[in-house]
C-alpha cells in the first residue's frame, strides 16, 4: 500500500531523516514512534508529498510522490501535528471545501459530509466556526478533513496530543475501529499508545530506522534479557551478592528493599533466586517475573544508539 | 478548474467575513470620491473662464480637465490600497500553518496561485466598479458624453491594478511576516514607479528610454488619453505573467528545501 524506499531528507546542511525503508500493508495501523525530534513529523511531510525527499521515493497505491504527487496526494488524509485550518470558517463549509478541492464529486458531497459529520460525531458544532471549537473538536474536524474524500490511507501525526484523557479515548477508538478498513500510519512518543492501536512499528531514533517489527515481536526479538523484580529484608550488599552469584545472572539494581535482577533471555532463574535468599536466610517478601514494556524497549534501543555514536 | 474556482470562493469568502474588503473600498472610494469632486469643481470654475476666450474653450474638455488627472491620481491610491489585499494572500497560510494542508491536497501549486490573485482581482475590480457613478455624474452635467476614453481609463487602471496585485502576490509569497510584506510591497512598487525617473526619457539616451518602458507607471498614460496600445497591454500582461510565474518558482522552491 505504502512503499518507502531509501528515503533522505536534508534541510540545508541538517539531515533530519536519513535513508529510511519500510513498507505498510493495505489495513495495516503502522505506529511510527521516535523520542521528539527523531525524524517522525518529516517523513510524515514526504509521505503526504508536502516537501519532496531529498533522496528515495514514496509509493502511495502504486502511485509515485515524485512522479505524480495529484494522484499520490489522492490517496491521503492527512492530519498534521496541531493542525492549521481556516478558523474564520464553519464546520460544514470547511469539510466541504476541502471535499471539493480533494476532488470530491458535487453530487458525492453532500453524502460524503454527512457519513463524516456522524463518524468524527461533529453533528454538534457543524454550524459553528472551526476557531471557536475546543481543541478535541478541533482535532475531530482535522480527522474530518482528512476522511471527507474517503481516501484509503491515513497519515495521523501525533493524533493525540493536548488531548484530555477522554478525547484521547476517543481518538484512540476512531483510529482502532479503521483497522482493514483504511491503511493508517500513526506517529507518536507515546508508547501505550501504540500497543493498544498500532499492529506494527517502527521506531526511528535520530533520522534513523532502529526497529521495524509487529507490536507482539518487537518486545520479544530485541529483548536480550529478561527481568525478574523482588523485594526481600535484609543487607542489601549481600543480598545482591548471593543474587549475583547464580549462574546466569546479569546486572542486580536495588532500591531499597527492591531489587531489579537481569538473568538471560531464555532462563526462568525464579525458583533458584527464591532458593538461595531464603537459603542464605534473608526474608523474601515478593518475587515475580517482568517482561520489558515497549517503554523499555524503546528506551534500550534509543540510548544503545546513542551509546554507539559515542563510542 | 474547480480546484481554482474553490480557492477563489474560500479567498472571496475570507475578504468578505473580515473587515479587509470593506475597509479598503471604502477608503478607497472616499478618496477617489474626493479627488473627482475637486478635479470637477476646478473644472467648472476654469470653464467659466475660459468662456471669454473662445479659442482656449475649445481645447479642454472632461477627459483633460477631469479623468485625466483624476485617473492618474489613482496610481497613488491603488499604491496605498493594493498592498493590504495581496500581502496575506500566502504570507497568511505560512504564518497559520495552513499551507501545510493545502500543500498536501491532489491541487496543482498553479491553481492555489491562480485562484487566490482572481479572488484578489475581484476585489480591485469592484473597487473601480464603485467609482463609475463618477463619469455618470460628470456626463450628465456637461451633456456631451464621451465614453471611450473613461472606458479605456479604467481598463488601463485595472490592467495596473492587477499588476500591483502580481507583484504583491509574490511578494507574499517570499514572506511569511504580513508586516514585512506590506512595506517591501511598497517599496519595490514605488520603486518601478520611479525607474522612469532616474535617467529623463526624453534625454536621448537608449537607457533612459528603456527605464522609462520598464516603469509600471508610465504605460497608464496611453490609456487615460484614450488610445489603447498593444505596447502597453503587453507590458501589463507581461508582467503579471512574470509575477506569478515568479511566484509559482518561489513555492517550489520552497518546498525543495523544506
Amino acid at each position: 500500500m505504502i512503499k518507502i524506499e531509501g528515503v533522505t531528507k536534508r534541510y540545508g546542511q541538517t539531515v533530519a531523516v536519513r535513508n529510511i525503508s519500510f513498507d505498510v500493508e493495505r489495513g495495516e495501523i503502522l505506529g511510527f514512534l521516535g523520542p521528539n525530534g527523531a525524524g517522525k513529523t518529516t517523513t510524515m511531510r514526504v509521505i503526504t508529498g508536502y516537501f519532496p525527499p531529498t533522496n528515495g521515493n514514496v509509493w502511495v497505491s502504486g502511485h509515485s510522490v515524485l512522479d505524480e504527487p495529484i494522484e499520490a496526494k489522492r490517496q491521503i488524509g492527512y492530519v498534521p501535528e496541531n493542525p492549521a485550518m481556516y478558523y474564520e470558517m464553519k464546520t460544514t463549509d470547511y469539510l466541504k471545501y476541502v471535499g471539493a478541492i480533494k476532488g470530491v464529486p458535487r453530487a458525492k458531497i453532500k453524502e460524503r459530509l454527512d457519513h463524516t459529520v456522524e463518524r468524527c460525531a461533529l453533528k454538534s458544532v457543524v454550524n459553528k466556526r472551526v476557531g471557536e471549537l475546543s481543541r478535541g473538536f478541533k482535532q475531530r474536524v482535522a480527522l474530518g478533513q482528512a476522511l471527507i474524500n474517503d481516501p484509503p490511507v491515513l497519515v495521523l501525526d501525533e493524533p493525540t496530543t493536548g488531548l484530555d484523557p477522554k478525547q484521547i479515548y476517543e481518538i484512540r477508538q476512531l483510529i482502532k475501529s479503521m483497522a482493514g478498513e483504511r491503511t493508517v500510519i500513526l506517529s507518536t512518543h507515546i508508547l501505550p499508545e501504540v500497543s493498544m492501536t498500532c499492529s506494527k512499528v517502527v521506531i526511528i531514533n535520530e533520522g534513523e530506522i532502529v526497529a521495524v517489527d509487529t507490536t507482539q515481536n518487537i518486545g520479544k526479538s530485541l529483548v536480550h534479557s529478561h527481568q525478574v523484580e523482588l523485594v526481600a529484608k535484609g543487607p542489601s550488599r549481600k543480598i545482591v551478592e548471593s543474587i549475583s552469584a547464580i549462574d546466569g545472572v546479569g546486572r542486580v539494581d536495588t532500591d531499597g528493599d527492591m531489587y531489579t535482577v537481569e538473568t538471560e533471555k531464555d532462563k526462568d532463574l525464579r525458583s533458584q533466586i527464591a532458593k538461595r535468599i531464603v537459603e542464605e536466610g534473608f526474608e523474601l517478601l515478593e518475587l515475580r517475573s517482568r517482561s520489558m514494556s515497549l517503554e523499555d524497549v524503546f528506551l534500550k534501543l534509543v540510548t544503545e544508539e546513542e551509546g554507539g555514536e559515542r563510542a | 478548474m474547480r480546484n481554482i474556482a474553490e480557492i477563489y470562493k474560500r479567498e472571496i469568502r475570507f475578504y468578505f467575513t473580515t473587515p479587509i474588503a470593506y475597509v479598503v473600498m471604502i477608503i478607497f472610494t472616499a478618496i477617489f470620491g474626493f479627488f473627482f469632486y475637486r478635479s470637477l469643481v476646478y473644472y467648472s470654475e476654469l470653464s467659466y473662464q475660459l468662456m471669454q476666450n473662445p479659442t482656449y474653450a475649445q481645447r479642454i474638455d472632461l477627459i483633460m480637465g477631469v479623468f485625466s488627472p483624476v485617473f492618474r491620481n489613482n496610481t497613488i491610491l491603488f499604491l496605498l490600497v493594493i498592498p493590504p489585499i495581496s500581502m496575506r494572500l500566502i504570507a497568511e497560510e505560512k504564518k497559520s500553518g495552513t499551507i501545510e494542508l493545502l500543500f498536501t491536497y491532489p491541487i496543482k501549486d498553479v491553481h492555489i496561485v491562480i485562484g487566490k490573485w482572481l479572488a484578489a482581482s475581484t476585489i480591485v475590480a469592484l473597487m473601480l466598479i464603485l467609482t463609475v457613478p463618477a463619469p455618470f455624474m460628470a456626463f450628465g452635467f456637461a451633456g456631451a458624453a464621451e465614453w471611450g476614453p473613461v472606458l479605456s481609463g479604467y481598463l488601463g487602471l485595472f490592467l495596473m491594478g492587477i499588476s500591483f496585485l502580481s507583484l504583491g502576490v509574490l511578494i507574499s509569497a517570499l514572506s511569511e511576516n504580513q508586516i514585512v510584506a506590506i512595506i517591501v510591497s511598497y517599496g519595490v512598487l514605488l520603486a518601478f514607479w520611479f525607474l522612469g525617473w532616474i535617467i529623463e526619457p526624453s534625454s536621448g539616451k537608449p537607457i533612459g528610454k528603456v527605464l522609462g518602458e520598464l516603469s509600471i507607471i508610465g504605460h497608464l498614460n496611453n490609456f487615460v488619453n484614450g488610445v489603447i496600445d498593444t505596447k502597453d497591454l503587453v507590458y501589463y500582461v507581461l508582467f503579471i505573467f512574470v509575477t506569478l510565474f515568479l511566484t509559482l518558482r518561489v513555492l517550489e522552491s520552497k518546498r525543495w528545501r523544506g
